[in-house]
């Protein structure tokens, strides 16, 4: 008799260990590859081949070398253009739909009202902010609450070219070396990764979109907008009679 | 040799009786016709026609799952002292309660079919070898394993029993003594791995709890015998099965025990989830006292405590649990008052809030009405068929015909099995 | 006593045992099959069973290959490259969409990561609806991934939070917080799958052989992030909105009674593409990328930026973590 009863104890007892035990010592770290996985080590040839990559719709962009920042691991970035070729816009295809992929997509604007169809090489008084009817669509909100005037970020005598504290000129797309002059911390955050949004591809050429694709200069805080439907929470199954 | 007389004498027993066993078999077989036009409707089109959702993602099915496991589990509490403990009274309710275990897992294996949308057979998938079964990391291929291991345990052994008495042998200790050991381990075990199958959640503080397996146990021994002592009682007075009232008495008494224990647990429970509620006390809370304009459950669970809270003071009362009405009347509240409390009271609102603050409530649909129905109908119709055979070979009056000489009828003297082991306690004790 | 051995495999990866095994599987299966013929011919008796048309009977043929195929993981090349066509083929037969299934396995030295900031997400929820056109969500019962949770300022609390907000956004004094699939490092969904259909691939994406799961639900329920979604119905979605680009364990067409969930877009972040909610994020509220990379983006966030991740101390350590500027 004694002999079934000790079997079915071990039994038991090996029953609650397994139970009991199961998920002990298995568990793993964030970056830790899952448990089962060899840690396969990427070899330089692959490596190179990734970092030029183009994923996705990257090939359709045009850009330009970020300079003076570097990204994480001291790794150079690249900023979509904006004047190259402003109608393709930061638009992209979800599925079968497109979607904008910036907040505020200024391409349309600007490609309406190029400066330079007026201001084609003419000197330009920028001493005060007065806007006349011919920027309707300028609302110089920014300037209007950190008292800058319009020749404070654009040159005099070339509308389309920036010009910088030290009186150094910059282009439009290299809007971020303006606007960095006062966000310093937002520009750490958009080199390294946090602030800003790159363009498809997470891995292969890093191309990220310039401070002007979401924020529009003369009224740079964020818009209030209507979302996307809201869930129903009582069609996600079944329907009660 | 006598399997094919055997077989036959098992379709008679069925198939004959009076007016009120067939008007019985009659409308469970249509309640079954019922549930299963519904099962094929949900086959057909999904779980869409059941009120579940991606909230709450368990409902009926799961629910009654859980409280059934619990029903068959219980049979260990006749199994134990009859055949273990060598108790003389429980010798003839012993195959009654693996009945009632065979008929509990059936409605449990249906209830798992049917939580899973389109038809069973895509379940191939969980064979081992050309399957894949996840052992032993899911607790759910545990539970599949135990309900079938449990199934086959409950049916082997009464099958080897009455197949003996039928064929006029004494059923050999050696045989089936050993796989009465496994079942009564196997019985705790089924049910502890189902609580297991809910408390390994971290994902539902409501089930997490430690307490959970212990209380699935409690609840199940009290349910489990309420309803054995109800199906006892029926056979006692409608046929010539005798069973004593020692028997019934002692079933009382553990059936008492298990839902004191219960109500102490559920008390733990609720001090613990409201003495200082916290942010994992919201499932207790929807459940007793409702969340906002979202109460579904509160008068279910208000109503199946206060059942179980009389039921059991009723039974601790001596005068009143030895009275046979009283005693059946208790018995059937507990039972419905614990498939309130663990069916109805545990499975649903552990999905209510979701995991995200979600409150999404869970009403049943005619779908999934019809098909627990027919389940339960499924369980009765096969828990009937199995005592419809079992008593007549027990009674002495189904013999082999190719036995040379029928023994006496068996309801004048003890079965022999105990006796036998009453002679082994004596001689032990010499 | 040791599980099978093949949920620890990494795809692709055939051993030995796995090589050697498909004959007498097949055989063992076919025996099977063999038994449940009569039950399956019972199925099909609400379908139309007298399959007339030869298309009729491919189908019929197809959907019985499909009923009986292997554990995706278990699939030597050749299979794999089998089911895929079938797979295409029945999505040309039963919705007319010319679908490319790829099976594109994990990139060596890849574990993705996923950031989220809290103080730039301004629940504009063009991520919801991108994911929902990208991943062929059913649109009949708003099959929805992604979450978007307005909360008070000053309070972290899901249970307050507000999912379904309707107006316009931001609203003053809140803020919003996204949730979706974490895939976690410990994901508790992955062992309480009775049939093995979900495991975690060695980018650390969790993802459903949604042939292979039977719909019990186990891993909804195990699941503290309410990350899964399980097809109740037979998924809608109008075929002129099917995004044709599918992976096997994503985007591709899914059955009633399957569970699936967010594979971070595995379609497109296996080609070094960034997901659909990250690239759709008009805020750049959103960062992914590669955790083993010292100089990723998503690397830079964890080290220069407080970060926090929700329901922490269940150790189900999420590769998805929420920072603020």
């Amino acid at each position: 008799m004694s002999q079934p009863r000790r079997g079915i104890a071990l039994l038991a007892i090996g029953a609650v260990c397994l139970v009991s035990g199961c998920r002990e010592g298995r568990t793993i770290r964030w970056d830790q590859p899952p448990a089962g996985t060899a840690v396969a080590q990427v070899d330089s040839a692959t490596a190179a081949r990734n970092a030029a990559m183009e994923p996705g719709a990257l090939t359709t962009v045009q850009t330009m070398p970020v300079v003076r920042w570097k990204g994480p691991g001291g790794r150079p970035f690249e900023v979509g253009r904006r004047s190259g070729a402003p109608e393709a816009g930061y638009t992209r295809l979800f599925g079968t739909i497109t979607l904008p992929i910036a907040l505020r997509s200024r391409a349309a604007s600007l490609n309406q009202y190029p400066c330079t169809s007026c201001h084609q090489g003419q000197k330009i008084v920028m001493e005060n902010k007065r806007i006349g009817d011919a920027h309707q669509n300028i609302k110089p909100v920014h300037p209007d609450q950190t008292g800058a005037v319009c020749a404070t970020c654009h040159s005099s005598n070339d509308v389309e070219t920036l010009t910088l504290k030290s009186g150094e000129r910059a282009s439009l797309d290299e809007s971020y070396r303006l606007c960095a002059q006062c966000h310093f911390s937002q520009a750490d955050a958009w080199a390294g990764g946090a602030h800003g949004k790159r363009l498809d591809g997470w891995e292969g050429r890093r191309v990220v979109m310039a401070c002007p694709d979401c924020h529009n200069p003369h009224d740079p805080s964020v818009k209030v907008l209507i979302p996307f439907r809201a869930p129903q929470l009582e069609r996600t199954g079944g329907h009660a009679p | 040799m006598h399997i094919r007389p055997f077989l036959a004498q098992a379709l008679r027993s069925v198939t004959s009786g009076d007016r009120t066993y067939h008007l019985w078999m009659g409308s469970l077989t249509a309640i079954m016709l019922l549930g299963g036009y519904a099962y094929i409707v949900q086959a057909e089109h999904g779980l869409i026609v059941t009120g579940m959702n991606n909230h709450v993602s368990w409902g009926l099915y799961i629910s009654n799952m859980a409280f059934l496991v619990g029903v068959a589990a219980a049979a260990v509490i006749l199994v134990l002292p009859a055949y273990i403990l060598h108790d003389v009274d429980f010798s003839r309710a012993v195959l009654i309660a693996e009945g009632v275990a065979v008929s509990a897992l059936v409605m449990c294996l249906g209830f798992v079919m049917a939580n899973s949308p389109g038809y069973p057979w895509k379940w191939w998938r969980l064979t081992p070898v050309i399957g894949l079964l996840n052992w032993p990391d899911s607790m759910l291929a545990w539970d599949v394993i135990m309900l079938n291991g449990y199934l086959v345990l409950n049916l082997a052994i009464p099958l080897y029993i009455l197949y003996s008495h039928y064929t006029g042998h004494e059923p050999s200790k050696k045989k089936y003594v050993p796989l009465i050991y496994v079942s009564v381990v196997w019985a705790v075990s089924i049910h502890l791995v189902t609580a297991f199958l809910f408390a390994g959640l971290p994902a539902r503080p409501f089930w997490n709890s430690a307490l959970l397996g212990p209380r699935f146990l409690a609840s199940a021994f009290t349910a489990g015998p309420a309803f054995m002592i109800l199906l006892l009682g029926f056979i006692r007075s409608h046929s010539k099965y005798d069973i004593p009232d020692v028997a019934i008495q002692k079933l009382a008494t553990a059936t008492t025990v298990a839902a004191q224990a219960n109500l102490v647990m559920l008390l733990s429970e609720v001090i613990y989830e409201f003495y200082q509620p916290t942010h994992h006390s919201m499932s207790a809370r929807y459940l007793f006292f409702g969340l906002g304009e979202h109460n579904a459950l509160v008068p279910w669970i208000r109503t199946g405590i206060l059942l179980n809270i009389g039921a059991t003071f009723t039974l601790m009362i001596h005068p009143l649990r030895h009275n046979m009405r009283v005693l059946m009347a208790a018995c059937a509240v507990l039972f419905f008052g614990i498939w309130v409390e663990k069916g109805i009271g545990l499975v649903i609102p552990g999905f209510i809030p979701s995991p995200l603050g979600e409150i999404v409530e869970y009403t049943p649909t005619w779908v999934e009405l019809c098909v627990t129905a027919g389940i339960w109908a499924m369980g009765l119709f096969v828990l009937t068929i199995l005592v419809r055979v079992a008593l007549p070979i027990e009674l002495g009056e189904a013999r082999s015909p190719f036995l040379e000489q029928p023994p006496a009828p068996r309801a004048t003297r003890p079965r022999a099995a105990p006796r036998q082991y009453d002679n082994v306690r004596r001689a032990r004790s010499r | 006593m040791s599980a099978d051995p093949v949920p620890d495999l990494p795809p692709g990866v055939d051993d030995g045992t796995l090589l050697q095994k498909p004959v007498d599987r097949r055989e063992a299966l076919g025996l099977l099959m063999a038994g449940l013929a009569a039950g399956a011919a019972a199925a099909s008796a609400c379908t139309p069973l007298n399959a007339s048309t030869p298309e009729q009977r491919e189908l019929k043929l197809l959907e019985w290959q499909e009923f009986t195929q292997k554990h995706y993981r278990r699939m030597t090349e050749a299979e794999r490259a089998e089911t895929i066509q079938r797979l295409e083929r029945l999505a040309k037969i039963r919705h007319n969409e010319d679908a490319t299934i790829a099976t594109t396995d994990a990139q060596p030295g890849v574990l993705f990561g996923y950031a989220f900031n809290v103080s730039k997400c301004k629940g504009y929820r063009r991520c919801v609806e991108a994911c929902i056109n990208e991943n062929n969500l059913d649109r009949h019962q708003d099959t929805q991934y992604i979450r978007i949770f307005e909360m008070e300022n000053g309070v972290v609390n899901l249970d307050e939070a507000d999912p379904t907000y309707q107006h316009e956004v931001p609203l003053e004094g809140h803020f919003y917080l996204g949730t979706q699939c974490f895939q976690c490092a410990n994901p508790p969904c992955v062992p309480v799958c009775p049939v093995g259909a979900t495991w975690q691939e060695p980018d650390g994406i969790v993802v459903i052989d949604y042939n292979w799961c039977v719909g019990c639900r186990a891993c909804m329920a195990a699941c503290p992030y309410w990350a899964r979604r399980f097809n109740w119905s037979a998924p809608d979605v109008p075929p002129e909105e099917v995004n044709p680009n599918q992976h096997y364990l994503g985007n591709r067409d899914r059955k009633k009674g399957c569970v699936e969930k967010c594979t971070f877009c595995i379609h497109r972040t296996r080609e070094g593409r960034l997901p659909a909610c990250a690239e759709a994020c008009p805020t750049g509220a959103r960062v992914f990328g590669n955790l083993l990379d010292p100089d990723s983006e998503i690397r830079w966030v964890l080290a220069h930026k407080t970060v926090f991740r929700l329901k922490e101390e269940l150790g189900t350590e999420p590769r998805f973590w929420y920072f603020s500027d």
